[in-house]
């Protein structure tokens, strides 16, 4: 099958130590706000280490933000800004994966370096990376040292509020997780999309030619 | 010389040794140089044990004053004409002054000790004893309550062994002290208090400013183990922690951004007791409905008032058990866990007239519930104060995140098992 570098280093790197690191903080993050029913860890210890690896992805986040912001990469990013055609493909996506998929029919999307998410990924995607991991990270820190940045959080509304979006985030993503996991199982083969991740190549159907 | 004069001198010389020794009595300390002449003719008649003048309430005023203390206290190279300015051998006794009452007699000599100590007095002026008293309160004490002007020692005025005076009305207290590490130090109860500017307690940073100016580095000490020390030493009192026997509460204090200090109600304006009795339904407590009507009937007035938790102990007496560091509470989960006590135990406060708070009770589940989630926007302990509606939020989007693949699944096989039956191709 040929195959096309979809997913450079930079990416995979990304993605690796993201993968690992959201996995720690939602243990950890798990671990503090549900102390008393779950005793892995101290709460103390818990804490120290969701800081430490909130700060790692923090940093990991502008491998992922530089590398396409000086990449003609970045295009896998751009949104679909034609309502019609965005609802298009989302609908058909959405059959693909709710019928069509039972039934041994193929993936109405095909994949090529400059288009490599379908319009379900793009949107999820673009909401996560653009605003919820952001958001979190903003969030995170401000509960990292809440008399530092006091007068920010007073005028969001208080460590609270603060605390609410930073737990809703987490709510999604404890969701999302697994979810996402799954969903890289449904390349032609079970672990096809777990490789392209690893060595960075997606094999593609031989009917296909070139991107969209 | 015949029997009868002689009885007679004798009489006379005998009477005239008891006069001596009567009058003599006296000048026991006139050996002492601190008492003058004419202080000495004063104690003459008060020296005497039991001397006492009924006033007008019937109440006993006593007259006696112990010579030998006085001729020992730095008031004696005063003497008694200074403060007692209206008597003179010429007018008493009787003495023509009406005194309704001991109080009423105390207060008007509080103006005396002020022409002297005057700052002294401003500090006192201003301090919760003084507001009390202007309150009316018989019990408040004014300066001879703590002070026997008449056996006034430099700066002497607290007795380790005791606690008095302060123990005269705070005797739980001392007794609760004396045990702590503090009072085993023999702290004197005004290094922490401040003797004549004493403040209500939990108002302002006195207390905390207190712990600190003598405790050095306590913050870079706590950083090294407490994630948000800076936080954990503005919203928990130092007694929350090390008086580990205490049981604990949260205080939710009206607080004035923009004056950026906690509200205070005007004398003679009960407004927040009104407003909380009248917010509160079933005189069960504020609930969190009830809390967000109060705050904004606070607001309405154009002033931007929050409320500001903060975690404390819940008696005086036990704040002053404060033992030894070894013993301070370390362990997270003691606040930081669902159903934590301080957390049971929830009032509302704003500082009175005269700096005394006033604290109104709330329902502890005006700190986890939704509808309260923007007046105690401000506190928030992560793990013991959480909102139960975002745990079954959570719980919904682990059922979605697993539960989902799981019926994909399932559907998939199931189409996979037909497609087989009916002899249909077979793809992944």
């Amino acid at each position: 099958m040929p195959r096309i570098y979809v997913h450079p280093l930079p990416v995979r790197i990304w993605h690796w130590i993201n993968a690992l690191g959201f996995l720690v903080m939602l243990f950890t993050g798990f671990q503090i706000r549900y102390i008393g029913l779950i005793d892995l860890l101290s709460f103390r210890t818990a804490v120290v280490v969701h800081n430490w690896i909130g700060f790692v992805l923090i940093g990991n986040f502008f491998i992922w933000f530089l590398f396409y912001l000086f990449s003609d990469k970045i295009r896998v990013y751009h949104p679909e800004l034609s309502p019609l055609k965005h609802f298009r493909a989302t609908f058909r996506q959405a059959m693909f994966y709710g019928y069509g998929i039972f039934k041994g029919q193929p993936n109405p999307f095909h994949v090529s370096v400059y288009n490599k998410f379908n319009s379900l990924q793009s949107m999820s995607y673009q909401v996560i990376m653009m605003l919820l991991v952001p958001l979190q990270f903003y969030t995170g820190v401000l509960l990292w040292d809440i008399h530092r940045f006091s007068g920010m959080i007073n005028a969001l509304g208080g460590v609270r509020v603060v605390d609410t979006a930073h737990v809703l985030i987490f709510i999604f993503f404890a969701g999302f997780i697994p979810f996402h996991i799954y969903l890289a199982t449904l390349g032609h083969t079970r672990t096809a999309h777990l490789k392209s991740m690893l060595t960075g190549y997606e094999e593609v159907e031989e009917e296909q030619e070139g991107g969209k | 010389m015949h029997g009868k004069r002689l009885a007679t001198l004798v009489m006379a010389a005998l009477f005239g040794v008891a006069m001596a020794l009567f009058l003599g009595r006296g000048s026991a300390y006139a050996a002492d140089s601190a008492v003058s002449k004419l202080d000495q003719q004063c104690l003459a008649c008060h020296s005497m044990e039991g001397m006492e003048k009924e006033l007008a309430d019937g109440e006993k005023l006593s007259l006696h004053v112990d010579g030998s203390k006085f001729a020992k206290s730095v008031h004696s190279v005063i003497g008694c004409a200074v403060c007692h300015s209206t008597i003179t051998l010429e007018n008493h006794p009787p003495s023509n002054t009406k005194i309704t009452s001991v109080r009423a007699y105390s207060l008007e000599m509080t103006k005396v000790c002020d022409t002297c100590h005057g700052d002294i007095f401003k500090r006192y002026k201003g301090s919760v004893h003084a507001a009390l008293v202007r309150e009316g309160n018989p019990s408040a004490p004014v300066c001879t309550d703590c002070h026997n002007p008449h056996a006034v020692m430099a700066k002497a005025a607290y007795d380790a062994a005791t606690g008095t005076p302060c123990s005269k009305c705070h005797d739980p207290i001392f007794k609760s002290y004396a045990g702590s590490v503090h009072g085993q130090a023999a702290l004197p109860c005004s290094v922490c208090h401040h003797a004549h500017d004493v403040s209500a307690a939990t108002t302002g940073d006195d207390l905390k400013s207190a712990c600190l100016g003598c405790h050095d580095g306590v913050l870079a000490a706590h950083q090294k183990w407490l994630p948000n020390a800076e936080q954990h030493f503005e919203t928990v009192s130092c007694a929350a922690c090390h008086a580990p026997d205490a049981k604990r509460k949260v205080d939710l204090r009206l607080y004035n951004n923009v004056a950026q200090k906690r509200v205070a109600e005007k004398e003679g304006v009960p407004q927040f007791e009104n407003r909380a009795l009248a917010a509160d339904a079933n005189g069960a407590g504020l609930d969190a409905m009830a809390l967000r009507g109060l705050l904004h009937e606070f607001n309405s007035e154009g002033e931007d008032v929050t409320l500001r938790g903060r975690l404390e102990v819940s008696t005086g007496v036990e704040g002053h058990r404060l033992l030894d560091k070894t013993r301070a509470i370390r362990d997270c989960a003691k606040c930081h866990r669902q159903g934590a006590d301080p957390f049971q135990s929830v009032t509302v406060s704003i500082v009175g007239p005269g700096g005394k708070v006033l604290r109104y009770n709330a329902q502890h589940d005006v700190l986890n519930s939704i509808f309260s989630v923007d007046s105690v926007g401000g506190f928030y302990a992560i793990g013991g104060t959480r909102i139960k509606l975002l745990d079954w939020l959570l719980g919904l989007a682990l059922l979605g995140g697993i539960g989902g693949p799981l019926a994909h699944l399932t559907l998939n096989w199931y189409f996979k098992r037909h497609a087989k039956r009916i002899g249909g191709k077979e793809d992944s």
